[in-house]
């Protein structure tokens, strides 16, 4: 398991990089992508529930880390999409990427909505704060649509040339 | 309906108890790990804004000889130009230090001026931050304000080995007491909400009922000095508008900025001096 989950923070450590060098260009625009729902959308889908909690925790402390929030919020709200995934996989065909995808916007969503009411301060024009954020979210969704199969492949291949056999774990490996 | 299995349940309990477990986790642990987070990916930012001038390094040197020698000519007028500033301002530096001794006036701290380069820009609705390319490792320390030929760039964060965290003055939340050029009375400035495609703006409140301003004639803010972090006389942005506030006391109203604040590439950290400077 320990290794299973040093693979997916190394992936997770990559994405943090990529949409790092992503945002320093869109900058210039006052644009940003943030792509939290991608963080936990493979290993909740797709991995046993400690594995994946754990790399979803990591790559939320990942995140915390080089930001101005409380160390923990993203570690905590990927933990918390994380269970919430897990519960409902059972429901979805989720080996298929379109899928993955489709889960990780809606999830991507749900974070940014919370993430927003947890950031905007509401003595600073609340409607000009929410039209930032709501292009922002429409830039973190186009850049999920276009990623989530490449990384989903990158994580599929780093676990299987590890050793990890992905058609193992079932909905009930808690 | 049959009964919700427990097992469903199993992963926001574990939530549950993770998130317990995390509140009674001590602060300076969380403080420690965030630190080593933080530097896990320091190595690979930096390495990222090498590679980017190392980029710019080539595609500079694609330049024809012709645009260099205009380059270095337009550079050499600068330099006269800066050069003969300077001696005005070595003029005007003593007369102020001769008043000073006659009024006996307490010395202001000084500042060492640290030129640092930009390795990442994160500006979100949310927060709007910078990573400079130096830390710990030349002195830089928390709260120190960062400034750039057009003023004020907003202030240091966080400090690290060797890299640190820039807080902009687009920041929402960031506060600064300032000033309409020309006037004294305080003023207070805080980040407001930068919208897309556009620069950066602020707000102003406490705005005194005779200071005017828009977007045709607007108004200077500078820094105050109040509050010991920025120099004064620092240019913060322009006051685009000012309208009467509800109690009819003060004014308030929008402030831009530099849209080159959006493409800083270097910055200058002014790292207070420990101990005065010697007349």
């Amino acid at each position: 398991m320990q290794r299973r989950v040093l693979i997916l923070t190394a992936a997770s450590l990559l994405l943090a990089v990529i949409l790092g060098q992503l945002n320093h260009y869109l900058a210039a625009w006052q644009l940003h992508a943030w792509c939290g729902g991608l963080f936990v959308t493979f290993a909740a889908l797709r991995l046993g529930y400690r594995t994946g909690a754990i790399a979803a925790l990591m790559a939320g402390l990942l995140l915390d880390a080089g930001q101005p929030v409380s160390f923990g919020t993203q570690g905590f709200l990927f933990l918390a999409a994380h269970a919430v995934i897990f519960t409902i996989r059972a429901r979805a065909p989720r080996d298929a990427t379109i899928i993955g995808v489709m889960i990780a916007l809606i999830a991507n969503l749900g974070l940014f909505l919370i993430l927003s009411f947890l950031r905007i301060d509401p003595s600073v024009k609340t409607e000009l704060a929410w039209l930032r954020a709501f292009a922002d979210l429409l830039v973190s969704q186009i850049v999920i649509a276009l990623i989530a199969p490449w990384f989903f492949a990158v994580q599929t291949r780093l676990l299987e040339s590890n050793g990890a056999n992905l058609r193992d774990f079932s909905r009930g490996a808690i | 309906m049959p009964p919700q299995r427990f097992d469903q349940a199993k992963p926001f309990l574990t939530l549950g108890i993770a998130l317990l477990a995390w509140l009674l986790i001590p602060t300076a642990l969380k403080r420690v790990t965030r630190a080593g987070f933080f530097e896990l990916q320091a190595p690979i930012a930096t390495t990222a804004s090498y590679v980017r001038d190392l980029q710019d390094f080539w595609s500079l040197k694609t330049r024809s000889k012709n645009e260099l020698i205009e380059a270095g000519r337009d550079v050499a007028r600068l330099n006269a130009a800066y050069e003969s500033r300077l001696q005005q301002d070595a003029a005007l530096r003593s007369e102020i230090e001769r008043l000073e001794r006659i009024l006996k006036l307490p010395i202001p701290p000084g500042f060492r001026a640290e030129p640092a380069r930009v390795m990442l820009r994160d500006f979100s609705s949310w927060w709007q931050q910078m990573t400079i390319r130096k830390g710990r490792n030349y002195g830089l320390v928390q709260g120190a304000p960062v400034i750039y030929g057009g003023g004020v760039v907003g202030r240091v964060r966080e400090v690290y080995a060797y890299t640190a965290v820039v807080e902009l003055v687009s920041s929402p939340g960031v506060r600064i007491a300032a000033t309409a050029e020309g006037d004294t009375r305080p003023i207070s400035y805080q980040g407001g909400v930068n919208p897309s495609y556009g620069p950066a703006v602020g707000v102003v409140e406490y705005v005194p009922l005779d200071v005017f301003a828009s977007p045709s004639s607007p108004r200077r803010l500078v820094t105050s000095g109040l509050g010991g972090v920025f120099p004064p006389n620092l240019t913060i942005g322009y006051m685009t508008k000012v309208e009467p506030s509800s109690d009819g006391l003060f004014k308030s109203g929008d402030v831009r900025l530099d849209p080159a604040l959006s493409a800083l590439n270097e910055v200058t950290v002014l790292v207070p001096e420990s101990t005065p400077p010697s007349r």
